[in-house]
């Protein structure tokens, strides 16, 4: 870890003071998230690149015919690769899986594996023999706080983004024919629901120890945290939700503790934000989806459709 | 299998906001160890083994600042019905290695022990259940035992729903088919220092489960506090004879 990557004491006293006047640094509310911008590639499918302030990511899936495993042989395979190097920020190394590494990994695996976002068994081609194994790879490429939020929503709008090719499957069961994507429109994933993370950041402008007793909660709260912001937090917490006001995944690692009055309370109020962003991938798809259309000439080709 | 039957029993005879038994000692390796605690939550088993303030062998593991913690959780082979090799590198054990970690940097007065590394290590014998929820009370009674300041108990305790019902105190069976919420609470506050939940739960019963798991959890505090009290007694009796 190379040291000029922390932060400094004038630095941080002036970010709390700001803070207990009810200013962030960039002018945001406390609960407001930046703006994501987001590229789909036009060309490939499963390709996508998002700006959420100055964290850049880029996301990549793939596709590739597998054998299931042996105990759940109607379930396709589904992985989520997390890739942070120091180019994203000299504070992560290269060498070995850190833990803050495979500790945003694993939750943003809990969040879309675990919950079964993606549908495993409409990826079974041949029970037993042959299944689809699809792969999300994630590259950080810029870091300025908040890999877990980003992270996620790049993960659920490549996994919409997707189409893998169609197949059909001749001599009674017996082999598969891949077709390419050009002979016929290739098919897009099931995706049963779209979690969504947001993390919340505190910070204690009061005393440590009665806060820690909880004699006083004047805790501030700051939704997607950017760099400055999360190297002086001391405490932070994931909300994993979905649109069906289901809970996924709660996740607090260490930290100041928080009450549980607060605890509903940033929950109920994630729902508002929670459903902009399903939203805005559905939009930003549907969108994508249309141009594709378009482009292709697709509905030259449609003839028997409007019969 | 039915687990959690109409006239309101779970699978193992309990009701829905009974804990499971839960026994608890400490000092129980004097001799090899400064703090030592063994705890049994129904039949989860773990033994909890801390070393330390020390000296750090490591130059890189001192802080000037605070002290730094470390937890090696190892858990045996044996510990479930199928015999399995478990690798301390897996994600899930560094996961719960460095939640643990985290979390304890916060309710133990680092601030106090300067250059200095504490140890934890953690043994599990025996899971059915609440395997987070008995690290993080084995570790707080084993660093009350090595006399490290604390700014209070730090008591962990699961809870799970089931349909529409809370259920208390999971044990094995129950976890894996329903979702669990593990929260560790700072002494009898309501303050969560630790908090996980894997699965699948509808935002509006959040509250329900959560309020069921903080009165386990203080509930838990009391019999930890009482053994506390029993093991300090014996040890000033000796003291004064």
């Amino acid at each position: 870890m190379s040291r000029n990557t922390e932060i400094s004491t004038n630095e941080r006293t002036y970010f709390i003071e700001a803070l207990k006047c009810g200013l962030r640094l960039d002018s945001r509310r406390f609960d407001e998230i930046r703006e994501p911008q987001i590229s789909l590639s036009k060309t490939e499918f499963g390709y996508v690149e998002l700006d959420w302030g100055l964290t850049k990511l880029a996301v990549r899936v793939s596709a590739q015919i597998g054998k299931p495993y042996e105990d759940r042989p109607f379930e396709g395979l589904f992985q989520i690769n997390c890739e942070i190097s120091s180019m994203a920020w000299a504070h992560f190394d290269n060498s070995k899986n850190s833990n803050e590494e495979i500790l945003i990994a694993r939750i943003i695996e809990k969040a879309i594996r675990r919950s079964n976002s993606l549908d495993l068994e409409a990826l079974c081609i041949i029970a037993g023999e042959k299944v689809w194994n699809i792969t999300v790879d994630l590259n950080f490429l810029n870091f300025d706080g908040n890999f877990v939020d980003v992270g996620c929503f790049g993960a659920m709008l490549a996994l919409h983004h997707f189409k893998k090719p169609d197949i059909s499957i001749v001599n009674g069961g017996e082999d598969i024919i891949v077709h390419d994507i050009d002979e016929r429109q290739p098919v897009p994933l099931s995706i049963l629901h779209v979690p969504i993370c947001l993390t919340y950041s505190f910070y204690n402008p009061g005393n440590k120890e009665s806060n820690l007793k909880g004699e006083d909660d004047d805790e501030i709260y700051l939704l997607d945290a950017n760099l400055i912001e999360e190297q002086v937090r001391e405490g932070s917490i994931v909300v994993t939700l979905n649109k069906n006001r289901e809970l996924i995944q709660l996740s607090k690692n260490g930290g100041i503790p928080i009450s549980a009055n607060v605890l509903l309370d940033l929950s109920f109020k994630s729902m508002k934000i929670v459903d902009e962003l399903t939203e805005l991938i559905k939009k930003v798809i549907s969108k994508h989806e249309k141009e594709r259309y378009e482009e292709l000439n697709l509905k030259m080709l449609e003839v028997g459709a409007d019969r | 299998m039915e687990l959690y039957s109409p006239e309101g029993l779970r699978i193992d005879g309990r009701r829905w906001n009974e804990i499971r038994n839960f026994e608890c000692r400490i000092n129980t390796h004097p001799n090899s160890s400064d703090g030592s605690s063994y705890i049994e939550q129904g039949n989860t088993k773990v033994i909890c083994v801390v070393q330390g303030p020390m000296e750090p062998a490591l130059r890189s593991q001192a802080n000037s600042n605070e002290a730094t913690l470390e937890v090696n959780l190892s858990v045996a082979n044996f510990s479930t019905t199928e015999r399995k090799k478990r690798s301390k590198s897996e994600k899930r054990m560094v996961q719960l290695k460095t939640t643990l970690e985290r979390t304890f940097q916060q309710s133990v007065m680092c601030n106090l022990y300067p250059r200095t590394l504490i140890r934890i290590d953690l043994h599990v014998l025996s899971q059915d259940g609440g395997m987070l929820a008995a690290c993080t009370n084995a570790m707080t009674l084993a660093l009350i035992d090595a006399g490290v300041s604390m700014y209070d108990y730090v008591a962990a305790m699961t809870a799970g729903l089931h349909d529409q019902t809370p259920l208390l105190d999971m044990n094995g069976l129950e976890e894996n088919d329903m979702s669990t919420l593990t929260i560790g609470v700072i002494g009898k506050s309501e303050k969560l220092s630790l908090l996980m939940l894997e699965d699948k739960i509808p935002l509006d019963r959040l509250e329900s489960v959560l309020a069921i798991a903080i009165a386990g959890s203080h509930k838990i505090r009391d019999l930890m506090d009482s053994e506390v009290r029993r093991h300090g007694n014996i040890r000033s009796s000796k003291l004064a004879s």
